[in-house]
């Protein structure tokens, strides 16, 4: 049950403000769906990864805070550079900010990864999670509940 | 098996399991037809309608009347591969009613994600106690990997489906349909909670579950079913424990030394004998998690104890079934769904006696026996007896069932004979008197290839059943069940 605690570590986001990236070439848009949110209310919160050090180490490039009030929610973001990314999601149901989890250190709020990417007792490997983000623009759909 | 064993051995024999339980069954039975206890531990593909049960011995005792819920394992095997251990199989909750001298059976499966995803994915995949990981199974929480397959409660008028390193699974007590997992307050989501909570005569339910090392929860339900408080204790090791006792004023948790030194799947595989540890009782007092004491005793394994007691002196009491060692849920219960029988030591029932100076003693019945059940009446308070499962022979399961009395140092038990896998009884009471009422529990008939319920007097049970109803179909062996009488 330890392995738990690194899916805490490991979706406790560090999201800069959406506008902190701006390409300078070739700027694509990333479109993300979340769907089958149980609880309506609170926010989605995602971190994006531009590299498998900085997924590991949780250290996202750009995210967003998307409020879930309704089953289905998007967020868009431009100007990323094309490329290879993975995401990491979590409900913040509570609007705390934070992932929250029970005495033992396991999470109490849904999270989710980009392919709808599994972990088992910890978070989704980079393999499993990476997707390619095309120059025309890609939109990608992620489960969350 | 040695008491002794070095680590080297013991995990060289797990792994061996392991890797053997990934065989199919067909693959390991090639060759051979299954024993008959085989039965036991078979596959049921679907749920059962209720539906009459016909009575083949005696008749209801006046005034009996009233539901047996029993839950255990009863899905093991899909076509693209095995569980690894009896305790990992499929929980099925199967529902006997007796009323007006008639009964009826009815059982359907806990509808957990554990359940579903194997579903979909047309194998045994979840890991668990005796389990390891398939790919491709998607585990958020420990409640992805929850079988719900061990035991009952009855909260408040909830019933409940238990496992161990999970939720409690909310079920229907009329249509057994399953009502998703029981959250006592949000930030306890996912919480362990073992299958054998402590229920007061006056309704509280004291449970406990493991964290996985030292750190362990206290939880504390009202007589209604809601939270009266969840605090989380440390524990001086990290013991495997699937049940703890208690009595009126102390929570009582044996620390056997069956110890989790690594985390792991099959999680029984991160977990070490010492015996050279001992084993260790901790008693905390109920009303102060914080004032506790320890006690030492020589080492033994167990699964399942009785309600303690406590004597005006503060000496305390309970009782257990015990083993010299883990070899039963280590490799033993694991080489079941293979058809393969692995003797292990058998489980004594023993009393334990914890003096207010620290001496300790464990008084021994000599008798093997496991699930130990009492009338839940005297929960807590002094009793004399332990009604339990007896008459084992060169094969898995027990044959008989019994009364222990300690007063007397008498087992009043009756033998079903070579051809019946003896389940669990528990106690339904009748008049005010300790052990005044009914043993009511099953038996798997192999001969005929049905599941019997039968119904002691709890006073004469050497003269074997009042009544016996035997349904048209053979469910596998169950673990734990509760009764509930019709008149509440």
């Amino acid at each position: 049950m330890t392995n738990f605690k690194m899916i805490i570590a490991a979706i406790a986001l560090n999201i800069p403000a959406i506008t902190a990236v701006c390409a300078a070439d070739a700027p694509a848009k990333l479109e993300v769906a979340f769907t089958g949110i149980d609880v309506q209310k609170g926010a989605v919160m995602f971190g994006v990864y531009d590299s498998e050090d900085a997924y590991n180490k949780g250290k996202s490039m750009n995210g967003a805070r998307v409020v879930a009030d309704k089953a289905d929610v998007a967020a868009t973001i431009e100007g990323l550079p094309a490329g290879r990314y993975a995401i990491k999601a979590f409900h913040d149901i509570d609007g705390d900010g934070q992932m929250s989890s029970n005495p033992f250190g396991m999470p109490t709020e849904p999270f989710a990864f980009s392919n709808n990417a599994k972990g088992a007792m910890g978070p989704a490997t980079w393999a499993d999670a990476a997707f390619d983000l095309n120059a025309g623009g890609t939109k990608i759909s992620i489960t969350i509940k | 098996m040695s008491a002794i064993l070095d680590r080297r051995a013991f995990l060289g024999s797990s792994l061996l399991v392991g890797a053997a339980s990934i065989i199919a069954p067909d693959q390991a039975l090639a060759g051979a037809s299954p024993p008959g206890w085989a039965l036991g531990v078979a596959d049921i593909e679907a749920d059962i309608a209720e539906a009459p049960i016909t009575l083949v011995r005696g008749r209801a005792p006046t005034g009996f009347a009233g539901t047996l819920y029993r839950n255990g394992p009863a899905k093991f095997r899909r076509p693209g591969g095995a569980a690894g251990h009896w305790f990992d199989g499929d929980g099925l909750v199967r529902k006997f009613r007796v009323g007006d001298g008639k009964a009826t059976l009815a059982a359907r499966f806990v509808d957990t994600p554990k359940r579903r995803q194997e579903t979909a994915l047309n194998r045994m995949a979840m890991p668990g106690f005796g389990s390891p990981r398939g790919e491709g199974v998607s585990l958020s929480s420990p409640d992805d990997g929850n079988a719900a397959n061990t035991a009952m409660l009855m909260a408040g008028g909830e019933l409940l489906a238990l496992w161990e390193a999970g939720s409690p699974a909310r079920m229907d007590p009329e249509t057994l349909a399953t009502r998703g997992f029981k959250t006592f307050r949000d930030d306890l989501a996912h919480m362990p909670f073992l299958a054998h909570p402590r229920v007061q005569p006056d309704g509280v339910i004291w449970n406990i579950g493991s964290g996985g090392g030292k750190d362990c929860i206290v939880w504390k339900l009202n007589a209604d079913g809601s939270l009266n408080k969840a605090e989380v204790i440390k524990l001086p090791r990290a013991s495997y424990y699937h049940d703890f006792t208690a009595t009126a004023r102390h929570l009582v948790i044996v620390l056997q030394p069956w110890l989790q030194e690594a985390y792991k799947f099959p999680l029984s595989t991160g977990m070490v004998w010492r015996p050279e540890q001992g084993t260790q009782v901790l008693v905390i007092d109920k009303d102060d998690l914080s004032r506790r004491r320890i006690f030492e005793l020589p080492a033994f394994s167990f699964f399942h104890l009785g309600d303690a007691w406590e004597e005006k002196d503060g000496t305390i009491r309970f009782d257990g079934a015990f083993e010299a060692d883990p070899t039963f849920g280590q490799t033993s219960a694991s080489a079941l769904l293979r058809g393969v029988y692995i003797r292990a030591p058998r489980p004594m029932l023993t009393q334990v006696v914890l003096h207010p100076n620290g001496r300790t003693e464990m008084l021994a019945s000599k008798i093997a026996a496991e699930f130990p059940t009492v009338d839940k009446r005297f929960a807590g308070i002094a009793r004399r007896h332990t009604t339990h499962v007896t008459h084992y022979r060169d094969m898995p399961f027990a044959h008989g069932v019994g009364v222990w009395d300690w007063q007397r140092g008498r087992d009043d038990s009756f033998d079903f004979g070579d051809q019946h896998l003896v389940e669990e009884f528990v106690f339904a009471p009748k008049g005010s008197g300790e052990g005044d009422g009914w043993l009511v529990g099953t038996t798997l008939n192999l001969k005929v290839r049905a599941t019997e319920l039968h119904v002691f007097d709890a006073k004469r049970v050497a003269a074997g059943p009042l009544a016996t109803w035997r349904a048209g179909i053979p469910l596998p062996h169950t673990f734990h069940g509760i009764f509930v009488g019709a008149r509440g």
